[in-house]
């Protein structure tokens, strides 16, 4: 079954993050596809993630086609004019990819070309229309093509954001916009999520909540105070301290795994995403942790 | 206004390390509040140019440097001075810079400052970019703040994930421009108008340069 087709089915699915190298040395992107063939149902294929250039996200899906990875192709409005998205939507179609998540992408000056011109020609919202628009036999400007795309389009969202209502007014729009499923940033605060779900299950969209492993209190600490919309509880913090420096790891992925387990078992949204961020190969455990597997 | 800022005087002096003399011409507008093509700014290059062995055979502060006829007829009684100079060094806009390039076609000209953007003056020379110019408006939309310009992303529909606690990814000095655009629209009560509103992506052919306009009605013969 397609990601699609499982996540429609209604079962709990479970998605992960595949990062492309920088270089065409991708023996250790491999490995990470080998680790989580047959445990996950699709895998995100990131596009210059935080705007470092790397391999791109459409050759590296074929890559995880043929090892056996239903792939979802990432794409980014900040490198690509609308001629250059649409025209590398319709490559994807023809290869075969079926899951496309839209996102505006980080800013260049995050990344290592700060003097690139960042392009944003549309954003999140417009590409989920553009998208629609390809599925529909139709263009951007209207014109009528020789065959059509049949993506399932996502989206993703900040469930934690502050101030959180411009954030759902833009979540909506992306639901009007064709968004069938959700990706949200790292959610820590399982009550919080649940506020959040409340607003979403208003439409009926799929949300699969997003999942960043904590390697120690000092890595919570440093997402706390740097990367926004992602909020750790200090009781969390706390219990990462007193495992000590050894355990922490260990703690953590005991940490998402319980919360992964409680969101299923209490039925609170429809998948997981895990962004083990170099750490593929925790994933399988974490799941196993979870009862998923 | 457009908002300019002095170049590095040894990269200008690069530019001009060929000539000997030169005519300075300064702007009343914009460059003159900028404090890069005023009275004390065309003083003190003068000053630094003879300290460099320069001669300067004159110096004059355009009315509004960007409007070419005007400029023109002011600079009338300075014939000598400019045919004298060698070079031309303008201490405006770019388009003050090249008013110059159209009125003395033989005479080469530099500009003395680099041109920033379309600024609102906030204090004096403190100076916010608040519109990109960009050929079809959208604040109609948007509670009047500019997204295309105040948003890094140019983002028309609302906040990116980069938002953390009310301001941008790129720097926490700058304020999230959907956050702001949601809380004008909240205290106008327009929120529900905020929520239905999906701005359609640019038709950036309204910024296709180079642009012209006449403003005026032909008049018919």
């Amino acid at each position: 079954m397609s990601f699609r087709e499982i996540l429609n089915s209604g079962k709990f699915v479970v998605t992960a993050e595949v990062g492309p190298p920088k270089g065409t040395d991708i023996k250790e992107m491999i490995h990470h596809m080998e680790v989580l063939k047959g445990k996950i149902d699709a895998a995100n294929i990131t596009d210059n993630q935080s705007a470092v250039m790397r391999i791109c996200s459409m050759a590296v899906c074929k890559i995880a086609m043929d090892h056996g990875l239903e792939p979802i192709l990432q794409m980014t409005c900040r490198d690509r004019n609308r001629i250059g998205l649409q025209s590398d939507l319709l490559g994807a179609s023809i290869l075969g990819i079926q899951n496309v998540l839209c996102m505006t992408g980080d800013h260049v000056s995050a990344g290592d070309h700060k003097g690139a011109k960042p392009v944003y020609d549309v954003e999140s919202v417009q590409l989920l229309k553009i998208v629609d628009g390809l599925n529909n036999g139709k263009d951007m400007s209207g014109n009528e093509m020789k065959g059509s795309t049949n993506f399932f389009q996502g989206a993703v969202v900040t469930p934690e954001a502050n101030p959180l209502e411009p954030q759902l007014i833009k979540f909506d729009k992306k639901v009007k916009a064709g968004a069938k499923f959700f990706q949200t940033q790292a959610i820590y605060d399982i009550d919080k999520f649940k506020e959040f779900m409340k607003h979403a299950r208003k439409f009926s969209v799929k949300v699969l909540a997003g999942f960043v492993v904590l390697k120690s209190a000092g890595m919570a600490n440093f997402l706390n105070n740097n990367v926004p919309g992602i909020r750790v509880p200090q009781t969390l913090i706390d219990e990462l301290k007193a495992a000590g420096k050894e355990k922490a790891l260990d703690t953590g992925m005991n940490i998402t795994a319980r919360h992964i387990k409680q969101l299923k078992e209490e039925n609170i949204c429809d998948g997981v995403h895990i962004m083990a961020i170099g750490m593929e190969d925790k994933v399988p455990v974490i799941m196993e942790r979870a009862g998923l597997l | 206004m457009i908002i300019t800022k002095k170049r590095e005087f040894k990269d200008l002096m690069e530019n001009i390390k060929g000539y000997k003399s030169f005519f300075l011409i300064g702007c009343s507008e914009c460059a003159t509040l900028c404090g890069t093509g005023g009275e004390p700014e065309l003083k003190s290059m003068k000053e630094v140019l003879e300290a460099e062995g320069k001669a300067v055979t004159g110096s004059f502060i355009a009315k509004t440097g960007c409007q070419v006829l005007g400029t023109k007829v002011e600079l009338k009684p300075f014939k000598d001075a400019i045919d004298k100079a060698e070079c031309i060094i303008v201490m405006s806009c770019g388009a003050g810079t090249q008013t110059a390039v159209e009125l003395y076609e033989d005479k080469a000209v530099y500009p003395a400052n680099d041109s920033l953007f379309l600024g609102n003056m906030t204090r004096l020379q403190f100076f916010d970019e608040r519109c990109s110019l960009c050929g079809r408006c959208i604040l109609d939309k948007t509670g009047g703040i500019c997204p295309i310009t105040a948003c890094p992303k140019g983002i028309l529909n609302g906040p990116c994930g980069g938002c953390k606690d009310g301001h941008c990814e790129i720097s926490p000095d700058i304020k999230c421009a959907w956050v702001r655009i949601y809380e004008r629209m909240k205290k106008l009560n327009k929120l529900q108008e905020l929520c239905e509103t999906t701005i359609e992506a640019k038709d950036w052919s309204a910024a296709q340069k180079p642009r012209t306009l006449i403003a005026r009605e032909e008049k018919k013969k």
